[in-house]
């Protein structure tokens, strides 16, 4: 800051005297002091100055002509506590303070006073000055408790440890010397370590506490200020900079983290202590010998030797914490009752004393109106004016409310209902714009501007998706669904003229004026949906309407109870509903029903699950049409037919995240995707400019650690396992429809692959951790012979015999079952077990029997007591493969057989090309063979769970 | 290599170096949605709107000049880390900070075509210019430090554009040198073309007789 600031003369001096400032708790007063004029003033900061404001005060000051020489040094006590003065006429007076009146005689010393210091609470006042000894003294009945003998000098500074532990006191000398209060003994006492002021009675060396007593600071001799610590007396660090001459002042801000400081060079620089550097400094004309930074807001008040004082406001930068951030109170105090402790409460600031109960959430939002009950002032009084007891009063007032006001926020917070929402909103930011709906085609954006809004359309894909011209919104639009063919705006009701309307505008039409509009009365839209060919809107009266798309009324249900969120995707509507009352838990009762709006059916009806505590943040379809919500702890659910329809938790964002300040916004998912929004903390929404740009994230399952060590693959292998049951479960649907799955095959049987490579891998890791018991199980939900084989190979290489012989089992049941047809095959087998004898004998297409060269895949670790010709084993076990009666149960029907055929032909050759590929030892080696081989088998739609169940 | 400048030593020009920094991966955010694509050089994609993926700098380059995506400043391009770099740049003389091999280039190919996209556009460019021209000068004022004892120059966290400036002047220098304190070799120099007396004369002004001859 260059501009030179600018001072008002307060106290006029002949000769350069040691001056002081004080603020006032509340900032609205200041006093001045100077050791050359015998009057104390007080200046009213908060009546309107005639001139500049801010700079200087206005209107006349108090004055308080109470000392017969100059005033060497004021103190001020605690909150409204008095105001304390010392002069060279050897006398400590006390003063009601702001007003002013005078309170009495504290005590008298032979010599002149120096310094004086109030403790944090205010019952004691430490004195000293050319007497030896400094001087305890009880405030509340103004007896000496004590007095502290020790400096060889005049003492000139004195500071109470804000903990109340300790004095410290300084002499001009440079002697630092710690008391402990409850003994009155010399803890530490540290020579000469400050500037020996002695032949100088114009500086008086002095020192303080940091607010939170961690720390002293202390003039150095190097021109700096040296930081002491608290109870060893040790130096901890030094602030030095551009002072040029040595450090006669310095003020702590209230939170401690900056430092004011006066140099002899005639400079102030203020330091941000924790970085130890100087961030701001003013010159000044005269040697500024007193600062006080004023304890609400960010102001420095300042007073030269010739005392002229000024308020440097913001002497911290305002890009920087403010000086008052975060103030640290502790020790409630013994003067007012124990929960009063004294506290900076200011204007717009929120300061918040220590030992209140921690549990307290602060600063949440909106609070409720201040109660005004008024609370008894109790425990001992001053005799002090009415003003401060007010002041007093009226703090314990407001404080005690916010302790109620948090206290019941959270409990009301917790057992709350959660309002509707509409699914990809962002809340209304004062003058920016704002997301009404957000998803992965696109978004809606409004901007209130003058009492009506402009909202526009866009698309991601800028290239395909129509190009929507914006829209004035005269209705207030809060909710919108957006999808590929058009657009529904809702408004809710505000008051009797402006009704909730809905409104839906088609983005191509081939008549005009398709944009249609609705209003309802005494009913408000609550959430908006949209899918395929129709609208759906929940209302205020549990109402659940459904539009088409060209307005027409063609449904109206009731839901259950007041709606929380509803998506809508193709055909499908979800929509979930509170079914009752929080419980005492704080759970939310939250019901799901997905409605499919052509078919006029409901095909999920059900309670939709929660993290405890947390409410629903986000509903929606993936593309392929999978159910899925997230909540506000950052869990996501995808719907599963598995378990006869459950939820399955797929992500969890506390294990995502990689920093504590991220929040995910999540925008949609895929099979194995979340799509979010990585939002900043505290920020939990995104902001539409810039244009967000998702995150994708790898789904993970809750999975416990395991002693395997192999977390990932076991992830893999749960999401394989639920993909693969999914698109099995799409299979059988469509195969119902008589629709062509060859795509779905396809992709089912790479699944597959993958699940025994991953398999193969947990096999591997269960080898390595001695887990046999596991590895045989995981053995079994291998899919394919040639997988088993390689499980074979890798407990083969990990040189465990009995794993090899478990798996040979498998793998010679595996062949057996599939040998155990219905139609006994002549091979001389007969094991009594032909369980499937109903099998019609023809269901193979004459293409299979013309495949004689998966004869090379005949394993070669089979026991001999097969004893067949390999092609008509191959045979057997493709007839016995697709003559199960999990096969028929499915309705396979002839096509797919063919098919299926087709394809096995395919492999065979393929097989054959790849030739034995089982001599690979390491685990990955085989791992990857059994991914390269690809077998008819495969086709086999096995469920993994089922295996295990037939494993134990 | 084709399109060679002058210099049988200075091995590229500046769009040439341009060109190879063209290869360098950068973070694209599409607004179009475009099956993957399978170059020579990899494949790249599938693009989705608003969802980022990594390709080359020319093809981002030619996506950004159709409108089909928006580039993704890198971490080191923006403000607060160009002026740590400046800052650091400055203190000490003797050291290069890491930056990347191409950021003189990719700086330049970003600022040219995507400066929409660049927060505070104006002052990443002059940061970068800054930082530039106190790179260059560091080189300078490094070479003159290189006499005749002088094996080999050590530079680390040197961009290609720079090793680029300096590649055909420090190789000759350093060959003139060696040339000058191996005997035989000052000899045949002796004998052929100079009659100076045999003292290893170490000055630049031996470096410059040599560059010349």
């Amino acid at each position: 800051m260059g501009r030179l600031l600018k001072l008002r003369e307060a106290h006029k001096t002949d000769a350069p005297a040691t001056c002081s400032v004080l603020w006032a708790h509340d900032g609205s007063h200041l006093a001045t002091s100077c050791a050359s004029d015998t009057e104390v003033l007080i200046h009213d900061l908060s009546a309107p100055p005639p001139g500049r404001s801010g700079s200087t005060a206005g209107s006349s000051p108090v004055v308080l002509r109470h000392h017969k020489e100059g005033v060497t040094a004021i103190a001020l006590g605690p909150t409204a506590g008095p105001l304390a003065s010392g002069s060279f006429d050897h006398s400590v007076k006390l003063y009601n303070f702001p007003v002013g009146s005078f309170q009495g005689n504290v005590t008298r010393f032979t010599l002149p006073i120096k310094s004086l210091a109030f403790n944090k609470s205010g019952s004691l006042l430490a004195a000293a000055g050319d007497d030896d000894g400094i001087k305890l003294i009880s405030t509340i009945d103004l007896t000496i408790s004590r007095v502290l003998k020790g400096h060889r000098g005049p003492v000139t500074g004195l500071s109470f440890d804000p903990k109340h532990d300790y004095l410290a006191s300084i002499d001009s000398f440079g002697t630092v010397i710690y008391w402990e209060l409850s003994t009155g003994k010399q803890l530490h006492t540290l020579k000469s370590i400050a500037p020996n002021y002695n032949s100088d009675s114009s500086v008086l060396n002095t020192l303080s506490w940091r607010p939170d007593g961690e720390m002293l600071a202390v003039p150095g001799l190097r021109n700096d200020v040296v930081m002491y610590d608290r109870d060893t007396g040790e130096k901890l660090f030094n602030l030095r900079g551009d002072h040029e001459k040595s450090v006669c002042s310095f003020c702590w801000s209230p939170n401690g983290k900056y430092l004011a400081t006066s140099g002899l060079d005639k400079q102030v620089l203020i330091w941000d202590v924790d970085l130890k550097q100087d961030i701001e400094r003013q010159k000044f004309e005269e040697r500024i010998c007193g600062l006080s930074w004023k304890p609400v807001g960010n102001s420095l008040a300042v007073i030269d030797v010739v005392g002229r004082f000024g308020i440097w406001d913001n002497p911290v930068p305002v890009s920087m914490k403010s000086p008052t951030e975060g103030v640290v109170l502790n020790e409630p105090h013994s003067l007012f009752e124990d929960e009063d402790e004294e506290e900076v409460l200011g204007k717009g600031i929120s300061c918040y004393s220590g030992s209140l109960d921690d549990s307290i959430e602060k600063g949440s939002g909106d609070f409720s109106p201040i109660s005004r009950k008024r609370v008894k002032k109790r425990g001992p009084s001053f005799d002090e004016g009415e003003e401060v007891l007010q002041e007093i009063d009226s703090r314990k007032r407001r404080k005690e409310s916010e302790n109620k006001r948090g206290d019941g926020e959270i409990r009301e917070r917790a057992v709350r209902m959660q309002d509707a929402f509409q699914v990809g909103f962002t809340p209304p930011q004062q003058g920016k714009r704002r997301f009404l709906c957000y998803n992965l085609l696109g978004c809606v954006t409004s901007l209130e501007n003058d009492g009506f809004s402009h909202v526009e359309v866009d698309f991601h894909d800028t290239g395909r998706g129509p190009r929507v011209p914006s829209m004035t919104d005269y209705f207030g639009f809060t909710m919108a669904a957006l999808n590929e063919k058009g657009c529904v705006l809702a408004n809710p009701c505000k008051g009797e003229k402006n009704m909730s309307t809905l409104m839906y505008r088609p983005f191509g039409s081939w008549a005009n004026n398709s944009e249609w509009s609705m209003r309802f009365e005494l009913e408000e839209v609550k959430v908006v949906a949209l899918g395929k060919n129709w609208v759906a809107a929940v209302t205020s009266h549990n109402f659940l309407r459904i539009f088409t798309e060209s307005g027409l009324q063609m449904h109206i249900l009731s839901v259950n109870g007041p709606v929380v969120a509803a998506a809508g995707s193709g055909d499908l509507l979800a929509v979930v509903t509170h079914a009752s009352d929080c419980l005492s838990s704080g759970d939310q009762v939250l019901e799901i029903k997905v409605f499919n709006i052509n078919e006029a059916t409901q095909t999920i009806s059900g309670r939709l699950p929660l993290t405890p505590c947390s409410h629903l943040t986000w509903l929606g379809f993936s593309e392929d049409g999978r159910l899925g919500s997230f909540d506000s702890k950052g869990n996501l659910r995808v719907y599963s037919d598995q378990f006869g329809g459950s939820w399955l938790p797929v992500f969890s964002a506390d294990k995502a995240r990689k920093s504590e300040d991220e929040n995910y916004w999540i925008v949609g998912f895929n099979a194995t995707k979340l799509f979010c929004i990585v939002c900043k903390s505290p920020e939990s929404y995104p902001s539409v400019m810039p244009k967000p740009v998702l995150t994708i994230l790898e789904f993970s399952s809750p999975l416990a650690s395991s002693d395997l060590g192999a977390d990932e693959v076991e992830n893999e292998f749960m999401m394989t396992n639920l993909q693969l049951s999914e698109i099995r479960k799409k299979i059988k649907d469509m195969e119902a429809f008589g629709l062509d799955v060859t795509a779905l095959d396809d992709e089912a049987f790479s699944l597959e692959v993958k699940l025994d490579r991953c398999i193969l891998k947990l096999i591997a890791s269960c080898c390595h951790s001695d887990r046999l018991v596991r590895a045989t199980e995981l053995a079994r939900l291998l899919s394919t012979q040639k997988s088993l084989k390689g499980a074979i190979t890798i407990v083969t290489a990990s040189k465990l015999p009995i794993l090899q012989e478990k798996f040979s089992t498998i793998l010679e049941e595996r062949m057996l079952d599939d040998l155990k047809t219905p139609e006994p095959i002549p091979t001389g087998r007969s094991n009594g077990k032909t369980a499937y004898s109903v099998q019609p004998p023809v269901r193979l297409s004459p293409m299979m029997e013309k495949s004689p060269d998966l004869n090379n895949r005949t394993p070669n670790t089979i026991k001999p007591q097969i004893k067949s010709s390999p092609a008509t084993e191959t045979l057997k076990l493709v007839k016995a493969r697709y003559s199960t009666p999990e096969n028929l149960a499915q309705g396979e029907d002839i096509s797919k057989e063919r098919e299926l055929g087709s394809k096995l032909e395919k492999l065979a050759t393929f097989v054959k090309g790849k030739g034995n590929a089982t001599s690979e030892v390491t685990g990955k080696d085989v791992s990857s063979s059994a991914t390269g081989n690809v077998k008819p088998e495969l086709k086999f739609p096995i469920n993994p769970f089922a295996r295990v169940k037939k494993a134990t | 290599m084709a399109g060679q400048t002058d210099h049988s030593l200075s091995i590229f020009s500046a769009a040439e170096v341009e060109f190879i920094a063209e290869d360098e991966m950068i973070e694209i955010v599409p607004n179009i949605r475009m099956d993957a694509l399978n170059l020579l050089c990899g494949d790249f994609g599938p693009f989705l709107p608003q969802i980022p993926c990594t390709v080359p700098l020319w093809l981002a380059v030619a996506l950004k000049k159709r409108g089909k995506c928006s580039i993704r400043t890198p971490d080191w391009m923006s403000v607060e880390k160009l002026t740590q770099v400046l800052e650091a740049e400055r203190e000490s003389p003797r050291e290069f900070q890491p930056l990347p091999f191409h950021y003189v280039e990719i700086s330049r190919l970003l600022l040219d075509h995507a400066h929409d996209d660049i927060p505070e556009v104006y002052m990443v460019r002059s940061l970068i210019e800054d930082i530039r021209n106190v790179r260059f000068h560091k080189v300078e004022s490094g070479l003159e430090t290189i006499s005749g004892r002088t094996h080999a120059v050590k530079l680390k966290n040197l961009s290609a554009m720079e090793v680029n400036v300096v590649r055909p002047f420090m190789a000759r220098v350093l060959q003139a040198f060696y040339k000058h304190d191996s005997p035989e070799m000052v000899q045949q120099a002796d004998t052929s073309a100079s009659k100076r007396p045999q003292v290893v004369d170490r000055g630049p002004r031996v470096s410059l007789s040599c560059v010349t001859c």
